[in-house]
C-alpha cells in the first residue's frame, strides 16, 4: 500500500514560496506553512517572531574564533550557523540579497566582526523604509572603509561611497550625471569612525598585533564636513546625507532598479546588472508591481516583495524551479534537510568552505558588483563540489532529518516491501516537493529498483533509502529553486 | 589581605600582559585558561582556532619575561585539538585538558610530555568536553564533565574514583558547567555556566550554596566561566558574558566589580615603537570612544582597555588577580585594595 500524503497543488505552491524565501524545507516545515494557507504562510514569513538559532553564547564557548570573529572562516561560519539552524530563514535570505547589492568584502575590510555587524543591520532593516536601510548603510562601518568615506574630507572629497550609492546601491547607471556623483560624495563628508587614522591603518596592515581587531564605531564628524550649497538631482540645497537619501529614494529610477534586483534575487534570473541600462527588465509586469508598492507603501521593501509573493508571476508554474541555487543555498538547505548543527560542531568550518570552493564565499563577494549569480554558478569544478557535499551531507540515516524522512517513509507504508516508485515518489516529496524530468524519474526508479526490496523499518531499507536521497540531490533538478 | 570590618575589597589596575601571536611566538591567540606555577611562572594556554591551530603553552612571568611555548594543536602525545584548562599538580606537573580529544595529559617541570589518560562517553570515568580542572587538597584532579554535566574526581594517574552533579537548575545541578577550582580552605567552586551561577561544594562533592541568577546586576552573572578564591576566602568571578569580573567576600557579599583596564604592555608597546605608522596613527587613538552599543560583548569588542571575553582568573602570590582576555590575547593584572 502506497499512501503518498498531502499531495497537492497547495504544498507546491508553499514549497516554491519556502524554496525563494528560505532555503527549501523540510516535511515538517512545510506542513506548518501549508496549514496556514499562502497567505498566512506569508504573514508568517514577514512576522517570523524569535529565530531561535543555535544559541551565540554556545557558538563564542566551544569556538573562541568565533567570538573575536577575526578571520572568514570564523565569521562565515557564525553565519552559516544562523542560516542552518534559524526558523526565521527569510531574514537569513534578506541578508544575503542586501550583501549582494551592497557588496562589501572581508578580503579589504579584514574585519570579519563588522561584516557580520552590517548582516546584523540587513536583518534589522532588510524589509523596512528603503530611506532607513541607506542612512544606516551610510553609516555602517564596513561600508564607510570599504568604500573609502573615511578619505571623503570637506577639504578633499572622495567620491567613491558618492558615487556607488547611485551607480551599484539604489540607481543604476544613466539615472544621475558626474556632477551629481560630486555633490553627493560632498554631502557625505565627515560620515566616518571613531579613531580613524588608528583603524585605517589597522586595516591597511591587516594584523591583529598587538591586541586583536577593535571593532569600528561610526562618526559623524561635524568638522570635516561640508556644509555648503550642493545641487542633487535638480535640486539645490545644503544637503547632507540623510537629506541626499531623501532625493534618491523619491526617484523612479531608485524602486525600478531595486526592484529589478529583487526580482533577480527572488523570482527569475535576470540579465548581468551592467546591461541593465541596455535591456529592458525581463519581466516589466513584475517590476511595476514593486514599484507600485514601494511608492505607496513609504518606501517599503517588505512591501515590494510582499506584492511579488502575492502576485500571479511569481505563483506561476514556470516560475518554479526557474533559478539556479547559489552555493549557499545548496549547502544550508542541504544542512537543513539533513537536520545538522545542533550544537556546536567543526563541521561548520567545512560547510562554509564548501561555499568557496563552489564559488561563494560568505563575505567575501567577488566584487563591488557581488555576485553575478544564474549560469556563473555553474560549472564543471562547482558541480563536483555542490554534488559531493550534498551527498554526503544527506549520507548517514542517523542525521536527525535523515532519520525523519525514514520514519515518515516508513509510517506511510505497510511494514514490508515499498514498491520503487512509491520509494522514489516519497523521497521526492520528503526533500520538499522536489520536481524532477523524466529521465531522471526513471533513472532514479531504475536505481531503487536495483537496490531490491526495502523495508523502510529495517537498518537496510533506512540505508537503501538514504542511498536513493543521495542521488536525489545530486540531480540536476536539485540545483533548481 | 583581609579587608577590615565594614571596608569593600577593592581591585586596583596594575599592568598588562599579552601580545596577539596567531603566528606562534611571544605572546597568545584566543588563550582559554592561565594558572601559576609555584616558581611564580605564569602558563597560559593559547587555544588558537580551528584553521590556523593551536598555539601551545606559553610561558610568561609577572615581569613579562618570555620563555618558551610547548604543546600546539595535534592528536599526538602531548598535543591538543580544543584545549581548556590547565592545573598544576603539588610536583609541578601540568595537567592539560582537551574537550574534543576527550582526555588529560601530563607534563613534567621541564615541559616534556609524561602521560595522558581519558576516554570518551558518559560513563564513570568516561568524558563528553572536559572544560576545567583543578587539584583537590588530596592532590586528586576534579574535572568537570561539561557535556555530562558533572564534576568527576580521578586520581593524577586516572584512575576513577567519584563525581558529583546532574543535569538541572536544582541544587548541585548543571547546566554546562564551565571552570572549577579548589579553595585554599578545599571548598570546590563550579561554575554552572548556563545556569549563571557559581556553586559551592563541600571537599567529599556536597553541595553548599550558590550566587547568581541571570542579570548584570550585583551579584547576577551572564555565563560566569572561571573562579578564583584568595587565602581569605575572597572570590572573584570571571562573569565572561558580562564582560566583567566581580569580587565578593566568603559570604557571597559584593564588593566590586572590574570592567577592564587595559594598556599596553611591554610586549605590545615593543610593537608599536617599531612600526612608525601605527605609532603615529595611535598618537591621537581614544581608547573609550563614544558608541552606540550597549551589548556588553560589542561594547568591548569596541573599547580595547576593556574586557573582551574574560574567561579565567587566577590568584598570583594571593595579592594580585590576573583576568585572562580570550579576545584580546592577554591577561590584565590588578592588585587588591
Amino acid at each position: 500500500m502506497s499512501t503518498v500524503t498531502n499531495v497537492g497543488t497547495d504544498f507546491d505552491l508553499i514549497a516554491h514560496l519556502l524554496r525563494r524565501t528560505g532555503f527549501g524545507a523540510t516535511r515538517d516545515e512545510l506542513e506548518e506553512y501549508a496549514a496556514l494557507g499562502y497567505e498566512g504562510a506569508l504573514d508568517k514569513l514577514f512576522n517570523p517572531g524569535d529565530a531561535d538559532a543555535l544559541p551565540v553564547d554556545l557558538i563564542r564557548r566551544y569556538h573562541a574564533d568565533q567570538s573575536d570573529l577575526r578571520i572568514p572562516p570564523s565569521s562565515g561560519s557564525f553565519w552559516m550557523y544562523r542560516m542552518v539552524t534559524t526558523k526565521a530563514p527569510f531574514e537569513e535570505k534578506i541578508a544575503l540579497f542586501w550583501h549582494r547589492v551592497f557588496a562589501t568584502g572581508q578580503t579589504k575590510v579584514i574585519q570579519g566582526k563588522v561584516m557580520i555587524s552590517q548582516i546584523e543591520m540587513f536583518r534589522k532593516y532588510g524589509l523596512g523604509s528603503f530611506r532607513e536601510l541607506l542612512i544606516q548603510l551610510s553609516r555602517d562601518p564596513a561600508m564607510i572603509l570599504w568604500l573609502d568615506n573615511q578619505d571623503n574630507h570637506k577639504d578633499a572629497v572622495n567620491e567613491n561611497y558618492g558615487r556607488e550609492i547611485l551607480e551599484l546601491f539604489a540607481m543604476g547607471v544613466g539615472n544621475y550625471t558626474e556632477e551629481d556623483v560630486k555633490e553627493c560624495a560632498r554631502a557625505f563628508t565627515g560620515w566616518t569612525i571613531a579613531n580613524m587614522p588608528y583603524m585605517s591603518t589597522k586595516m591597511r596592515n591587516n594584523t591583529l598585533r598587538p591586541y586583536g581587531y577593535i571593532a569600528w564605531q561610526y562618526e559623524y564628524d561635524e568638522s570635516d564636513h561640508d556644509d555648503g550649497e550642493k545641487t542633487f538631482l535638480g535640486e539645490t540645497g545644503n544637503f547632507n546625507g540623510e537629506d541626499i537619501i531623501d532625493i534618491i529614494c523619491k526617484n523612479p529610477a531608485t524602486p525600478r532598479f531595486i526592484a529589478r534586483h529583487l526580482y533577480h534575487h527572488f523570482v527569475a534570473d535576470e540579465f548581468p546588472v551592467p546591461q541593465w541600462p541596455f535591456e529592458e527588465p525581463k519581466d516589466p509586469e513584475a517590476i511595476q508591481i514593486m514599484v507600485d508598492a514601494y511608492f505607496a507603501n513609504d518606501y517599503s521593501i517588505g512591501a515590494m516583495l510582499r506584492a511579488m509573493f502575492a502576485s500571479d508571476i511569481f505563483k506561476a508554474e514556470s516560475t518554479r524551479f526557474a533559478r539556479i541555487k547559489s552555493p549557499v543555498e545548496i549547502v544550508v538547505g542541504t544542512l537543513r534537510l539533513a537536520g545538522d548543527f545542533d550544537w556546536p560542531t567543526d563541521d561548520v568550518y567545512k560547510a562554509t568552505a564548501a561555499c568557496t570552493y563552489m564559488g561563494q564565499q560568505l563575505l567575501g563577494p567577488a566584487s563591488v558588483e557581488g555576485w553575478m549569480g544564474g549560469d556563473d554558478w555553474i560549472s564543471t569544478g562547482s558541480m563536483v563540489q555542490r554534488i559531493n557535499f550534498a551527498s554526503d551531507t544527506v549520507g548517514d540515516p542517523e542525521k536527525r532529518g535523515i532519520k525523519s524522512i525514514i520514519v515518515r517513509i516508513a509510517e506511510r507504508h505497510e511494514p514490508g516491501n515499498v514498491e520503487p516508485e512509491a520509494l522514489v515518489d516519497d523521497c521526492l516529496d520528503l526533500v520538499g516537493r522536489l520536481q524532477v524530468g523524466d529521465d531522471t524519474l526513471e533513472g532514479l526508479v531504475a536505481f531503487a529498483r536495483d537496490q531490491g526490496d526495502v523495508d523502510a523499518s529495517t537498518d537496510d531499507g533506512a540505508g537503501k533509502i538514504t542511498s536513493l536521497l543521495q542521488l536525489i540531490v545530486s540531480s540536476r533538478e536539485y540545483q533548481l529553486a | 589581605m583581609a579587608t577590615e570590618a565594614g571596608a569593600r575589597l577593592g581591585l586596583k589596575y596594575l599592568d598588562t600582559n599579552g601580545f596577539g601571536a596567531a603566528q606562534g611566538g611571544r605572546g597568545y591567540y584566543l588563550p582559554v585558561d592561565i594558572a601559576v606555577r609555584s616558581d611564580g611562572r605564569i602558563y597560559v594556554l593559547s587555544r588558537g582556532d580551528a584553521i590556523q591551530g593551536g598555539n601551545g603553552v606559553k610561558v610568561t612571568d609577572i615581569e613579562h619575561t618570555w620563555y618558551e611555548v610547548f604543546s600546539g594543536r595535534g592528536t599526538d602525545p602531548g598535543q591538543f585539538i580544543s584545549a581548556t584548562a590547565i592545573a598544576f599538580d603539588a610536583n609541578d606537573r601540568l595537567f592539560m585538558a582537551d574537550e574534543i580529544l576527550n582526555r588529560i595529559t601530563i607534563f613534567d617541570p621541564d615541559h616534556n610530555y609524561v602521560a595522558q589518560w581519558g576516554a570518551e562517553g558518559s560513563g564513570p570515568g568516561e568524558f563528553d568536553g572536559p572544560s576545567g580542572i583543578a587539584f583537590d587538597t588530596d592532590g586528586n584532579l576534579l574535572v568537570v564533565d561539561d557535556k555530562n554535566q558533572r564534576a568527576q574526581r580521578y586520581t593524577p594517574e586516572g584512575e576513577y574514583l567519584s563525581s558529583f552533579g546532574s543535569g538541572g537548575s536544582g541544587d548541585g545541578e548543571f547546566n554546562y558547567p564551565w571552570g572549577i577550582t579548589v579553595a585554599p580552605d578545599g571548598v570546590i567552586y563550579v561554575a554552572d555556566w548556563r545556569n549563571d551561577r557559581i556553586q559551592r561544594f563541600t571537599h567529599q562533592g556536597e553541595f553548599i550554596d550558590s550566587q547568581g541568577g541571570s542579570g548584570d546586576g550585583e551579584g547576577q552573572f551572564n555565563r560566569p566561566s572561571n573562579v578564583a578564591v584568595d587565602n581569605d576566602g575572597n572570590i572573584f568571578v570571571a562573569d565572561w558574558g558580562n564582560q566583567c569580573v566581580q569580587a565578593f567576600d566568603n559570604d557571597w557579599n559584593f564588593q566590586t566589580s572590574i570592567r577592564g583596564a587595559g594598556e599596553l604592555s611591554v610586549w605590545a608597546a615593543e610593537y608599536i615603537d617599531a612600526n612608525a605608522d601605527e605609532k603615529a596613527a595611535r598618537a591621537s587613538f581614544n581608547p573609550y570612544p563614544e558608541l552606540d552599543v550597549v551589548d556588553p560583548h560589542e561594547v568591548s569588542s569596541r573599547t580595547e582597555p576593556y574586557f573582551w571575553d574574560p574567561v579565567s582568573v587566577a590568584m598570583y602570590d594571593d595579592s594580585r588577580l590576573l583576568v585572562l582576555e580570550t579576545g584580546r590575547h592577554r591577561f590584565q593584572i590588578y592588585e587588591k585594595v
